[in-house]
């Protein structure tokens, strides 16, 4: 290996892709996503507050009244129980007031209600579900009442339990950390889905610039003056460089916009109650339904992300990106090679976008259940190990089975490459033909 | 002595093979033609002279030793299957290329500075090669081929993709470059070109080599020894025992004739024979064929 001409090699490689309009774009776009992802729930939040409604009330019934009390969502002006209502409508338009809320009993075996909103504008889902859930409640604190026992509406309100389930989990000494299995779960997302986009997006970069060589036929000037696996090992470092330089950018970038962006807002934007509102988007939608059992408090949040491995997880990151990266980058090099336009790479590729997206798929099941003998294999098997073992980290993995893993992906990288480096030679000198698989394996026999 | 010698080289691709026994000498400061049909093998002889391709069996030899990576460096390749990089600019692409082989930055710029202003081209510096037509790409193409000052330059179809005035500046440019020393090895189908320049030729059909030798010996030897004949007076009769009459046709002013002398015949002979039958001889001269016609029978024989 000739150290000048490679130097040579990466650095055009290097500043070739990294002075491309469209490296620039996605370096600087994707820390505006991040940052837009992070901070917009929040800012949706702060925003989405409605401007309460004034209510007019006409109470048939004489049991809503308590129920409805003043709040952020409304509030309440309650007429005489015996005005028309037909009256009460004409006059709503003039009357300054939003909404015309009509409670009357029905005849029914229990007691009940009917209840019917009159606006001008139509009323929204929150205020409909407030107004719903208060209406219940009058009703049910009535039924009970009925019952006439003594003492049962202060025992059925105690019913209503304030539980929520919280995680620690124990180490060897027996000592507790709090852990937000939610957490858990978008971090291991966040990585695995991170590698496999990184390998993807990488690996098939080597493989256009493999392409573009070949197909503008300068490779055979460069092969007259340096070695085919110089050319396809340098090509390989300066995509890695690149790739190391954009990661570097997009968290640089990521984190002084998420800060910028909380600075203009004032201090508000990471409050408690905004985080909070952030785990509800982010989980489904029904957890509104009961804010004070899903939601964990800011506070466990925080304390499960740092309980995490991070040295370990950032370490492993690098470990995992960077062989990961090698094993397939090298073979989307061999692929590269074998012809002479993206178009005809379809069919070449799929025994590499196979094991991407079975690492990918496997990398979901980690992260709802970590310890499956499938995640276990998936994060063994060094053509998803990158993946699926990223995702398994946030989890705790044993040290023996990261050495395993790391091994195998190693001597897999040296096996992958020497083979590729093979097939690489003898392609890119194939002038005029598209490559099949058999193609491949003649060339991979050829000395 | 031989810059390059190329001994008893076989290559196989897989069951077929690209070269059978081939054995050529390139000689230090000439220009040599490398000759043969489409698929004969001459780009395979050339990638193994580059390091490109190894041999099966034989060596080649660089300056009387086994040739190394590092002789590599002293060859300037310019492919028939050529390109630079379309979204590059051409003085970025060009130093690269330079400094592949083993130039620095600052020796390669100086040197690609003084080409680009001999060829007129030192405004494309900053052009994007997919600016430029395929005939200026071309010349920046031959540019990066000899920037290096190179030992021996392989030069497979120079020619094709330039103007009539460009081919000429290419010409010139590889004479000056043997003027200066180098030795070229030139691969062509335009058989013109090659009795312009080529000093030596060899000529490889279907793997094998069928002949090699300074194209003057070569052209007299397939010229089939005939003398050609102007003269006035009466038609020329065949003379069985002195020359026979290949043929013989009235011009406006004189006859000419073409004569095949028999075995053992000279000149003196033949002029003699010719003066006895009362022949004017206006001129008389010995024919070579034209390479054109020497690699065509070549290859069909």
């Amino acid at each position: 290996m000739n150290l000048h001409t490679i130097r040579v090699i990466i650095t055009r490689e290097y500043l070739n892709k990294v002075k491309k309009k469209s490296f620039l774009l996605i370096t600087f776009l994707v820390p505006v996503l991040f940052a837009a992802v992070t901070v917009l729930p929040a800012l949706i939040m702060l925003f989405a507050k409605e401007e309460g409604k004034k209510i007019r009330v006409l109470d048939r019934s004489a049991v809503v009244q308590p129920y409805l009390t003043d709040n952020a969502l409304a509030t309440y002006t309650f007429c005489p129980a015996d005005t028309p209502v037909d009256s009460l409508k004409a006059a709503l338009p003039a009357s300054g007031q939003d909404v015309l809320l009509v409670v009357m009993p029905v005849p029914d075996s229990l007691f009940n209600l009917k209840a019917e909103s009159y606006s001008l504008k139509p009323i929204g889902e929150g205020l409909k579900g407030e107004l719903q859930a208060r209406i219940r409640q009058a009703v049910k604190y009535k039924r009970i009442d009925d019952y006439g026992i003594n003492g049962l509406p202060a025992i059925v309100e105690n019913l209503d339990p304030d539980l929520s389930l919280r995680s620690y989990t124990l180490d060897e000494n027996g000592n507790e950390t709090v852990s937000e299995s939610g957490v858990f779960m978008t971090v291991s997302m966040i990585l695995g889905m991170m590698i496999f986009l990184f390998i993807t997006l990488f690996g098939g970069g080597v493989m256009s610039s493999v392409i573009e060589e070949k197909s503008s036929r300068v490779v055979e000037v460069l092969i007259s003056s340096v070695r085919a696996t110089e050319l396809m090992f340098g090509k390989i470092i300066g995509v890695a460089l690149v790739a190391l330089t954009q990661f570097s950018l997009w968290i640089l970038l990521t984190v002084a916009l998420i800060g910028l962006a909380g600075g203009m807002m004032g201090k508000n934007v990471f409050t408690q109650e905004n985080v909070q509102a952030m785990g509800e988007m982010a989980g489904s939608g029904s957890m509104g339904m009961h804010p004070n059992v899903s939601v964990s408090s800011a506070g466990d949040l925080v304390t499960t992300l740092g309980s995490m491995p991070w040295g370990e997880i950032i370490l492993c990151f690098f470990v995992f990106f960077f062989f990961g990266y090698l094993l397939y980058a090298s073979l989307f090099a061999a692929i590269g090679s074998a012809v002479e336009n993206e178009a005809d790479t379809q069919q070449l590729q799929i025994p590499l976008t196979i094991p991407l997206m079975l690492g990918f798929f496997i990398s979901i099941v980690a992260f709802r259940a970590p310890d499956s003998p499938v995640v276990f294999w998936g994060s063994m098997i060094p053509f998803t190990s990158p993946i699926v073992m990223l995702a398994r980290l946030p989890f705790g993995v044993p040290a023996w089975e990261l050495v395993v893993s790391i091994v195998l992906l190693i001597l897999t990288v040296l096996l992958g490459a020497w083979l590729s480096a093979k097939i690489y030679k003898v392609g890119i000198l194939m002038f005029g033909k598209k490559g099949s698989f058999k193609d491949l394996w003649k060339w991979l026999k050829m000395k | 002595m031989s810059l390059i010698s190329c001994q008893h080289i076989t290559k196989r691709f897989g069951t077929k093979t690209a070269l059978d026994d081939v054995s050529v000498d390139i000689p230090q400061g000439r220009i040599f033609g490398l000759l043969g049909p489409n698929g004969a093998g001459k780009t395979t002889l050339i990638r193994i002279i580059n390091r490109i391709l190894i041999q099966n069996e034989g060596a080649v030899l660089f300056e009387g030793r086994p040739i190394t990576r590092e002789d590599v460096a002293r060859i300037g390749y310019l492919p028939e299957e050529r390109g630079l990089y379309r979204k590059m600019k051409v003085g970025d692409q060009a130093m690269y290329l330079a400094q592949l082989k083993g130039m620095s930055a600052s020796e390669a710029s100086a040197e690609l500075k003084k080409w680009f202003q001999k060829f007129g081209i030192a405004s494309w510096w900053n052009k994007k090669v997919e600016e430029l037509s395929k005939g200026m790409a071309q010349k920046v193409q031959f540019i990066t081929t000899v920037v290096h000052r190179p030992s021996l330059l392989i030069l497979d179809e120079p020619f094709s993709g330039f103007d009539p005035v460009n081919a000429q500046l290419i010409r010139d440019e590889i004479l000056a470059l043997k003027e200066q020393g180098a030795t070229i090895l030139l691969s062509t189908h335009n058989m013109e070109s090659v009795e312009q320049l080529c000093d030596n030729i060899a000529l490889i059909n279907k793997s094998r080599l069928v002949i090699s030798g300074s194209v003057d010996a070569i052209r007299r030897d397939y010229g089939q020894h005939r003398r050609s004949v102007e003269y006035t007076g009466a038609p020329l009769q065949p003379d069985s025992a002195v020359f026979d009459l290949v043929s013989d046709e009235a011009m406006d002013e004189c006859r000419m004739a073409l004569l095949a002398p028999a075995p053992g015949a000279d000149n003196a002979a033949v002029l003699t024979a010719l003066l006895a039958q009362g022949a004017n001889i206006l001129s008389f001269s010995e024919t070579t064929a034209r390479m054109n016609d020497i690699f065509i029978s070549l290859v069909q024989s």
